[in-house]
C-alpha cells in the first residue's frame, strides 16, 4: 500500500489493490454483523409452527406481518394486551432530559478537570471511575433509601437522577480524555484575553466539542432508551419505559414465547437509537478543530 | 492587570461546576460502597439486618466453586474481549475512513447491534451457536459434514462465545470512538507524510496511532467496566451454562442479591470484585492522570 | 361464599353512603363509594398467564374492586421490584410470590400484613392443601392468598414419537421410561426434549427423586435435610438415575429454552419431556389436544407423590385503611371457587380447592385435581421447604453433577453440606 503522489486529492488515495482490500475487509465484517439480524427479521415475518420447526436460517414460506403488528399493539405485557407502545412516550420523556444533562455535566465535568485543574479534582475522579466499575444492581438498595429520603422515589425527577448518577463516570471520562487532547493554546490564548470560566467553555470549547457530544449522545441515547432495570425500580408506575413492555412481551416463565412477536418487538424498540446513529452520520466530519487553529 | 482577582474567582467557579460531580461521588457511590461494605459482614438475607459476623460471608464465597469459576472466566474473558474490541474497532475506523462509497451505511450496520436490546439478540446468538439448530447444522447441510462449532455446549468453550456475540454488540462503538479520533487529526499530518513518501501503513502504526492514545484510552476503560459488569449478554445466551460453566461474577452477585435472598453474599462478592478492579487499573490510571498533567502543563 | 359477602358487604356500604349528607351533597367523592383500590405486582405478562390474571382482575373487579396492574416479566425481577417497592416507601397493595418461602423474611422483618379475617371467615384451613397452608400460614397468621397450583415434573410424550417407535403404551415404571427413551433413540428421534437451564434440571431431579425415591426419602431430603438419608445407598440411586437420563438428550440441549423443548415434541422430533403443566399452553398453541396428539403421565404408580408449587399474593404492610380493605377484598375474591376455575383454566394450573366443578378442565388437569383428592400424594416441591438460598445451592449442584463427570458420592455430601447453611 502506498500514498500516491497525486496533490490536491485529500489525504488518502490509495492504489487499485488496496481499494479492492478495503472494500473486501468491509463487506465481509458487514456481512457478520448483518447475520443475527438477518435472523432477526426473517423469524419476524414467520408463524409460529414455521419457528417451531427449528430452521432459523430458512426464509418464511408463509411470510405474515401480524407479529409486526402485535409487538406494536396487541402483545400482552400484563393483563393489557396493547403491546409496546404504551411506553414510548414514557422512554421519551426519560431519555431526553437524562441525555442533555449527562451530557451537559460531563462536559462541564471534563472541562474543569483538564483545563482548570482544581486541586483534588483528580481524586475525586480517580474515586468516579472506581464507581463506573461497579454493577448497577449493587447499588440498588441504597439508592431506593436515598430517593425516598429526597422523596424522589418512584418519580419522573427520580429516574432522571438515576441516570445522572450512573452515566456521570463514563460521560467525564469521555469529555476528558477527549478536552486533554485538545491543544492548549486556544484556551491559553481565551485566558489571556479575559474569559471567564463559563465564558470560555460556552463559546470556545463547547463548539469544538461536536465529534465527542456525537459518541457521548450515541452511548448516552442508548444506554437510557434500554435500560431496563433502572427504569424499572425507579421510574414509578406511571413513567414505566418501553423496555418495561418489552420485556414483559419477551419473557415469561410459564407462558408460550411468541419468538416472531419478540424479535419485531425489540427491532421496533431499537428504532429510536438507530435513527441517532443515522442523523448523527452527518457530524461525523473532520478537520473541526484543525479549521479553529488556522482560523 | 485585572487577571489576579478574575483568576480567583474562575478557580471558585470551577469548585462550583464540580459541586454536582462530588456530591454524586460522596453519597452516591462512596456512600453506596461502605453500605454494601457493612452488609457484607452481615447475615442479611432478603432486607438489611444489622448484625455482624466479620468474615462469614467471604469465607462462605471463596469456598464456592461457582464464584471461582466466575473470576476465572471473567479474566479470560476481559483479557480475550478488550483487546479484540480495541483492534477490531480501530480497523473498522481505519478502513471506513477510507473515503468509501456508502460509508454512512457501513457505519451504521456496524453500530446497528450496539442499540439492540441483548435479550432478544442473545437468544438469537444462542440459536446460531446451537449445534443441532444454528451454524453447525447449516454448514454440514451445506456439505462439510465434519464440520464442528459446538462451543456453546461445550464447558470449556462456551466463555468465548460470549467473546463472539460481546464483541459483535461492542466493535461498532469502540469503531465510532475511533473514528472520532481519527476525524480530529490534522489534515497537515497526513500531507507531510505523504510529502515524506512514508507508505500509508506506516503512517498508521507509527504516527496515527499515537495521537490516537486518548480515544484507545477511553475506550480501554470503557470496555473495562463492560467486562466487570457482563451479565445480560450471559443470561440471555447461555443462563451461566451449560451447568455453571460461563458463570461471571455479576450474574453471580445478582443472583443472590434477588433470587436467592442472600445480599450480604452478594454485598461480600461485590466487594471482592471492587477491590480487585482497583488493584489492576488503579496504577493505569495514575499512571495515565500523570502522562496527561504532564502533557497539558506544556 | 367469600363473592356473596362481599356482594352483602357492598350493599350495606352504598346504603350507608347514601343516608350519608356528603353523599347527598355530592361533596367530592365520597371514600366509601369509591372502589377500593388495589395495585398487583405480578409476572404474569404472557398468553395463558395473562389471560388468568384478566380473569382475576375482572372478578376482583366484579366483587367492588379496582384493579390497577403493574407487570414485571420473570419472577424473581418482579419480586425484586416489590421488595424496592416495599424498602422505598411505595408498596404495592398486593404482590405475588410463590408458594415458598420467598416471602418468611419479609414477615419476620414485619413488613406484610396478614389476612387472618378472611381466611378464618372462608374457613381456609378446611380445604387448602396442607403443604399450602404450610407455607402461607406462619407463627399461626396468615400471610397470603394461594393463587393456583402447578404440577412441575408431569412427563409429556409425543403420541406420533410414540408410534413411529413403536412404543404400544404409556410407560407405567421408571425402568418402562427408559426402555421407551431406548426404542426411540433406535428409531432417530430424540428420546428425551431437555433444555439445558438449572431450574429444568432441578425439574427432572424432582421428578427422579419422587417416582424412583418415594415420598419418605423425598421428604426426609427436602424437608428435613437428614444426612443418612442424602448419604444412603438410595439417594445415591435416585442420583445416578437421573444423571441417565441425559444420555437420552441431544447436543444441542444445553441454554435452549424449556419452550423449544416442547416444540420438538409438537413436531414429533422427539418423544419425551419433564416439565411442568404450563406445557399445555405450547401444545395449545400449536392446536394440539390431550389423550389425542399428546398424553400426560403425572407420575409412575397408584401411590406416587404429586408435587406441589404455586403463586400467591402477599399483602405489604400498611395502615391506609381503603389499602386494608383492598387487601381483605383481594384474598377473598382470589379464593373463591368461581374465581379459581377461571383463573386456572387459561392458566393450565389446577385450583386450590377440590370443591370445585372441574368439567371444564382439561384431562390432565382433571387428572391431576383427582390425584389430589388424596391427600397422602401431595408433597411439596423443593423451595416450599428449603430457603431460596438452599435451594439455588441445590440446583447448582444438580446442574453440575448433569452437566460433567463428578463421582457420585462428592455430590451426596455437597447436598449434605449445602442444606446445612441456612
Amino acid at each position: 500500500m502506498n500514498v500516491a503522489a497525486t496533490p490536491g486529492q485529500g489525504k488518502r488515495m490509495l492504489t487499485s489493490p488496496a481499494r479492492v482490500g478495503v472494500y473486501a475487509f468491509l463487506i465481509s465484517a458487514a456481512a457478520f454483523f448483518i447475520l443475527p439480524l438477518y435472523i432477526m427479521l426473517v423469524t419476524s415475518v414467520k408463524p409460529m409452527e414455521e419457528i417451531q420447526l427449528g430452521n432459523i436460517f430458512a426464509l418464511p414460506v408463509s411470510f405474515t406481518i401480524e407479529p409486526w403488528r402485535a409487538a406494536w399493539g396487541s402483545a400482552c405485557t400484563g393483563i393489557t394486551c396493547e403491546g409496546i407502545r404504551g411506553g414510548f412516550v414514557n422512554s421519551l420523556a426519560i431519555t431526553i432530559p437524562s441525555t442533555i444533562l449527562a451530557i451537559l455535566f460531563g462536559a462541564l465535568n471534563g472541562y474543569a478537570l483538564s483545563f482548570w485543574r482544581p486541586r483534588g479534582a483528580n481524586l475525586l475522579f480517580a474515586i468516579l471511575m472506581a464507581g463506573a466499575f461497579i454493577p448497577v444492581q449493587v447499588m440498588i438498595f441504597p439508592l431506593v433509601r436515598i430517593l425516598a429520603m429526597l422523596g424522589l422515589f418512584s418519580s419522573l425527577p427520580g429516574i432522571i437522577l438515576v441516570h445522572l448518577i450512573f452515566s456521570m463516570p463514563v460521560m467525564t471520562l469521555l469529555f476528558r480524555n477527549y478536552y486533554t487532547s485538545m491543544p492548549q493554546e486556544l484556551f491559553k490564548a481565551a485566558r489571556i484575553d479575559g474569559g471567564s470560566f463559563l465564558r470560555i467553555f460556552f463559546q470556545l470549547i463547547l463548539p469544538m466539542s461536536v465529534p465527542i457530544v456525537i459518541v457521548a449522545t450515541i452511548m448516552q441515547v442508548t444506554g437510557v432508551w434500554n435500560d431496563y432495570i433502572l427504569g424499572l425500580i425507579f421510574a414509578g408506575r406511571d413513567n414505566l419505559p418501553m423496555t418495561v413492555q418489552l420485556n414483559n412481551v419477551i419473557n415469561t416463565t410459564t407462558g408460550v414465547r411468541l419468538y416472531n412477536v419478540n424479535m419485531a418487538a425489540t427491532i421496533l424498540t431499537s428504532l429510536v437509537p438507530l435513527t441517532i446513529y443515522f442523523i448523527s452520520g452527518r457530524w461525523f466530519i473532520r478537520g473541526i478543530t484543525a479549521g479553529a487553529i488556522k482560523g | 492587570m485585572k487577571t489576579k482577582p478574575l483568576r480567583l474567582s474562575n478557580t471558585l467557579t470551577s469548585w462550583v461546576a464540580l459541586v454536582p460531580m462530588a456530591l454524586i461521588v460522596i453519597i452516591g457511590y462512596l456512600g453506596t460502597v461502605l453500605w454494601t461494605l457493612k452488609i457484607s459482614v452481615s447475615s442479611s438475607r432478603t432486607l438489611p439486618t444489622h448484625d455482624f459476623v466479620g468474615l462469614t460471608q467471604y469465607l462462605r464465597l471463596f469456598n464456592n466453586d461457582r464464584w471461582l469459576l466466575s473470576l476465572h472466566n471473567i479474566a479470560i474473558y476481559g483479557a480475550l474481549f478488550i483487546i479484540a474490541a480495541i483492534v477490531i474497532g480501530f480497523l473498522l475506523a481505519v478502513f471506513i475512513d477510507q473515503k468509501v462509497k456508502g460509508e454512512g451505511l457501513f457505519r451504521t450496520i456496524f453500530l446497528y447491534p450496539y442499540a439492540m436490546s441483548f435479550v432478544a439478540t442473545g437468544l438469537v446468538w444462542q440459536w446460531m451457536l446451537n449445534p443441532e439448530a444454528g451454524i453447525q447444522q447449516a454448514v454440514r447441510k451445506a456439505g462439510f459434514s465434519d464440520f464442528h462449532f459446538d462451543w456453546i455446549v461445550d464447558q470449556d468453550m462456551v466463555i468465548y462465545t460470549i467473546v463472539i456475540a460481546t464483541l459483535w454488540q461492542a466493535a461498532g462503538l469502540v469503531m465510532a470512538l475511533m473514528l472520532s479520533g481519527l476525524r480530529g487529526i490534522d489534515e497537515e499530518i497526513w500531507k507531510a507524510a505523504r510529502i515524506d513518501g512514508i507508505p500509508a501503513w506506516r503512517v498508521y502504526i507509527s504516527i496515527i496511532l499515537p495521537m490516537l492514545t486518548p480515544a484507545i484510552s477511553t475506550a480501554f476503560v470503557l470496555l473495562s467496566t463492560a467486562v466487570i459488569k457482563l451479565f445480560d449478554s450471559v443470561v440471555a445466551m447461555t443462563q451461566g451454562g451449560p451447568g455453571i460453566a460461563s458463570e461471571v461474577p455479576t450474574k453471580f452477585i445478582m443472583d443472590h442479591l434477588f433470587g436467592r435472598a442472600n445480599i450480604a453474599l452478594a454485598s461480600a462478592g461485590s466487594i471482592v470484585m471492587l477491590i480487585t478492579v482497583l488493584a489492576l487499573i488503579a496504577p493505569y490510571l495514575y499512571a495515565r492522570s500523570r502522562a496527561t498533567e504532564h502533557k497539558g502543563a506544556e | 361464599m367469600g363473592l356473596i359477602e362481599n356482594g352483602g358487604f357492598m350493599i350495606i356500604g352504598k346504603t350507608k353512603c347514601i343516608l350519608l349528607a356528603a353523599c347527598l351533597l355530592g361533596l367530592g367523592t365520597s371514600a366509601q363509594a369509591a372502589p377500593p383500590k388495589a395495585e398487583v405486582i405480578h409476572w404474569w405478562t404472557a398468553g395463558g398467564e395473562s389471560a388468568a390474571a384478566r380473569a382475576l382482575s375482572q372478578a376482583y373487579k366484579a366483587a367492588g374492586g379496582a384493579w390497577v396492574d403493574t407487570a414485571v416479566a420473570l419472577g424473581e425481577q418482579s419480586r425484586s421490584v416489590t421488595i424496592n417497592r416495599i424498602v422505598g416507601g411505595n408498596p404495592p397493595v398486593a404482590a405475588q410470590f410463590n408458594t415458598s418461602r420467598q416471602f418468611v423474611d419479609l414477615v419476620e422483618q414485619d413488613m406484610l400484613n396478614n389476612v387472618d379475617e378472611v381466611a378464618i371467615r372462608n374457613g381456609w384451613d378446611q380445604f387448602l392443601p396442607e403443604t399450602v397452608l404450610k407455607a402461607i400460614k406462619i407463627n399461626g397468621h396468615y400471610y397470603a392468598a394461594p393463587v393456583d397450583i402447578h404440577m412441575p415434573t408431569w412427563i409429556w410424550y409425543s403420541k406420533a414419537a410414540f408410534r413411529k417407535a413403536g412404543i404400544a403404551s404409556e410407560p407405567k415404571s421408571m425402568d418402562e421410561l427408559f426402555t421407551a427413551l431406548g426404542k426411540l433413540k433406535a428409531a432417530g428421534l430424540i428420546p428425551l426434549a431437555h433444555g439445558g437451564q438449572s431450574w429444568q434440571e432441578s425439574i427432572i431431579f424432582t421428578s427422579v427423586l419422587a417416582n424412583v425415591g418415594g415420598k419418605d426419602l423425598y421428604l426426609k431430603v427436602f424437608r428435613d435435610h437428614d444426612k443418612t438419608a442424602i448419604n444412603s445407598p438410595a439417594f445415591k440411586q435416585v442420583l445416578t438415575t437421573y444423571k441417565r437420563l441425559r444420555s437420552f438428550t441431544d447436543a444441542g440441549a444445553p441454554g435452549r429454552n424449556w419452550n423449544d423443548a416442547t416444540a420438538m415434541l409438537i413436531t414429533g422430533k422427539a418423544g419425551v419431556q419433564i416439565m411442568g403443566d404450563w406445557a399445555k399452553g405450547e401444545f395449545s398453541l400449536a392446536k394440539q389436544k390431550a389423550g389425542e396428539d399428546f398424553g400426560c403421565i403425572a407420575g409412575f404408580g397408584s401411590n406416587s407423590p404429586y408435587i406441589i408449587q404455586g403463586d400467591v399474593l402477599v399483602f405489604p404492610k400498611t395502615s391506609n385503611p381503603e389499602a386494608i380493605k383492598a387487601q381483605k377484598l383481594l384474598a377473598a375474591v382470589t379464593t373463591s371457587p368461581a374465581t379459581q376455575i377461571e383463573f386456572n383454566i387459561h392458566k393450565g394450573s389446577i385450583p386450590i380447592r377440590t370443591d370445585v366443578d372441574a368439567s371444564k378442565m382439561d384431562i390432565c388437569a382433571q387428572q391431576g385435581l383427582a390425584i389430589m383428592k388424596d391427600k397422602t400424594r401431595q408433597v411439596g416441591n423443593g423451595e416450599i421447604f428449603m430457603t431460596p438460598d438452599q435451594n439455588g445451592a441445590l440446583a447448582d449442584i444438580l446442574t453440575a453433577y448433569w452437566n460433567t463427570n463428578i463421582p457420585v458420592e462428592k455430590v451426596q455430601r455437597d447436598i449434605a453440606s449445602a442444606l446445612s447453611n441456612n
